[in-house]
């Protein structure tokens, strides 16, 4: 039974249409990557299935608890690490953590534990009675994604998580996001950075102009682009005809391209079970092969199949507005 | 987080420096002699009123400003109920009012003395109650806008009739002689009540009004209060929501 269903879930703002009857099923215990370009609808799902906001339509079961019927239910199963940290008239890092853990339910003894422990894990402790005002926005990002660990939720949304990071922050993140997951926290990544949705996500969901698109684990929705995979193969010598036709003729094959009579570059599907065969297949012919390459498609390939455009022309073109 | 006001607090002190020293003092002088002195402690007791009643007021542009930095949503995504949240400003509100006027009810004793101190302990739960009240209203008209604006404008022009068309400044027999609506008015406004029962918590109510016990300023302010809290709560459970803050 899936921890998250939405059902026709839609939000206007008078005339924009942030959110259009989305449909989706997110199960315990994976990380669900919510993936499109800024004013996709991440944010508005996020916050409806966090009932900050209201759906216009549709309502969604989170946690069996309908975010209509039962707001308080579901704000008991959730944590929230919004897309710009939200920072409390409390002054520090520690006070903010605390403060958070607290409202939570945690007991003191627990939430001094575990407010040290994250403020350590992010390289944050010397800064922790600092002026959050005064800290930088990749810090302030940082105590933002604390309150989560802090919190450990049994669902826990989180938008933009390395948001201004650094590329040593963002690892150390995505770390505790997975740690998050593996202690039994489900957990909604909306991002608009494909790569990282891509090495930490269990499955995604493509939202444009507030629909979803596709959902799938990323490898599925990357083998769904036709001739997708990319395999450069060098060979010892020059490539006979007889060989190439047999290469075409795979079924997983899409087109091969002779870049030049040893080198060969060859657009299929499901790369990582045709390629044995077609080392098989040059071995057979006494073609010694001297280097192979493979590549596969990125999420930005995806997005680009699904949508017709790039991501940041997706964030040019902005969202869809009601009658329009 | 009260030092993050302390330029509102000074600016407020010396506003009720300057309206006793300046304004209540002189003002005294146009009553006659005999109740000059009995005025002044009037009109200090009032300042004191509009002075709890513009901090309580002060909440609802807590919410606005919590709104620009997000943190009226992160608060609406905690564990807590609408109602728990609702309720926790409006005491919260009430009580740091109460913390900014505080030394000047002080400094209003100092001056005006204290008669009787059972009376000053039931007009200043009273006065809890109002604080309270006009915090709960504050919220209630900040969510119910959503536009710091129309707040700002709504809330001046409350300000102006809610404090004039009250006991703050003048006794109700000088607003009855002026007008009958406007006595009518004056006699079912909050800060109305919350002005009659300060002064008969400090003892000088009986020279001007002669009310033996404001059991109608006290009724009020109970009815005040609980609209803006037990019941407005529902209004906040339909209307609060994040997003679309101007």
């Amino acid at each position: 039974m899936p921890i998250i269903r939405t059902i026709g879930l839609t939000k206007r703002f008078e005339d924009l249409v942030a959110v259009d009857h989305l449909d989706l099923s997110i199960e315990e215990g994976e990380i669900f990557g919510l993936l499109g370009p800024n004013g996709a609808g991440k944010t508005t799902a996020v916050l409806m299935l966090s009932t900050v906001i209201k759906p216009t339509e549709g309502t969604a079961l989170v946690g069996e608890q309908d975010i209509r019927k039962n707001p308080a239910d579901v704000r008991r199963l959730i944590g929230i690490c919004f897309q710009e940290p939200k920072i409390l008239w409390v002054s520090t890092p520690w006070d903010v953590l605390n403060w958070h853990a607290k409202i939570c339910g945690l007991s003191t003894e627990e939430r001094k534990k575990r407010v040290k422990q994250v403020l350590e894990d992010l390289n944050m402790w010397d800064y922790r009675q600092k002026n959050v005002h005064g800290l930088s926005g990749g810090m302030r990002k940082r105590v933002e994604i604390s309150k989560v660990l802090v919190q450990r939720p049994k669902i826990a949304f989180i938008d933009e998580p390395t948001a201004q990071i650094d590329v040593v922050g963002k690892h150390k993140i995505w770390n505790r996001i997975r740690e998050l997951r593996d202690e039994g926290s489900t957990i909604i990544l909306a991002t608009n950075e494909l790569h990282e949705a891509d090495i930490l996500s269990d499955r995604v969901g493509i939202m444009h102009k507030g629909k979803l698109l596709v959902c799938d684990t990323p490898k599925t929705l990357k083998d769904t682009i036709v001739g997708g995979d990319i395999v450069e193969i060098q060979l010892e010598k020059e490539v006979a005809q007889r060989a190439l036709e047999e290469l075409k003729n795979f079924q997983e094959v899409v087109d091969v391209i002779t870049v030049n009579p040893n080198n060969l570059r060859v657009y299929l599907n499901k790369a990582e079970e045709v390629v044995p065969q077609i080392m098989k297949l040059f071995l057979k012919k006494h073609l010694l092969i001297s280097s192979i390459h493979m590549s596969e498609p990125s999420l930005d390939d995806v997005f680009v199949h699904y949508t017709g455009l790039t991501i940041e022309a997706a964030e040019q073109k902005g969202p869809l507005r009601w009658g329009h | 987080m009260f030092l993050q006001y302390k330029f509102l607090i000074i600016m407020r002190a010396i506003w009720f420096v300057a309206q006793i020293a300046f304004f209540g003092l002189i003002a005294s002088r146009m009553v006659v002699p005999d109740l000059a002195d009995i005025y002044f402690e009037y009109y200090i007791a009032g300042v004191i009123i509009m002075m709890l009643y513009s901090a309580s007021v002060f909440i609802g542009y807590d919410i606005f400003e919590e709104a620009e930095h997000g943190v009226f949503e992160y608060l609406l995504s905690l564990p807590v109920s609408r109602r728990e949240l609702v309720f926790g400003r409006s005491i919260g509100g009430g009580i740091r009012s109460f913390v900014f006027v505080g030394p000047l009810i002080a400094i209003s004793l100092f001056v005006i003395g204290l008669v009787n101190p059972l009376n000053f302990l039931i007009a200043f739960s009273a006065l809890f109650l109002f604080a309270f009240g006009v915090s709960g209203m504050s919220i209630t008209i900040a969510v119910g806008l959503k536009s710091s604006d129309r707040f700002d404008i709504l809330m001046g022009a409350l300000n102006a009739f809610i404090i004039r068309l009250s006991t703050t400044m003048y006794p109700l027999a000088f607003i009855q002689d002026a007008s009958q609506v406007y006595a009518a008015l004056t006699s079912f406004n909050p800060v109305t009540f919350a002005s009659d029962l300060f002064r008969w918590g400090v003892g000088i109510e009986k020279y001007l009004t002669m009310n033996p016990m404001p059991l109608a300023a006290i009724v009020g302010l109970v009815i005040f209060f609980s609209a803006f809290t037990f019941i407005g709560v529902t209004f906040y459970e339909r209307r609060l929501e994040g997003g679309g803050w101007k």
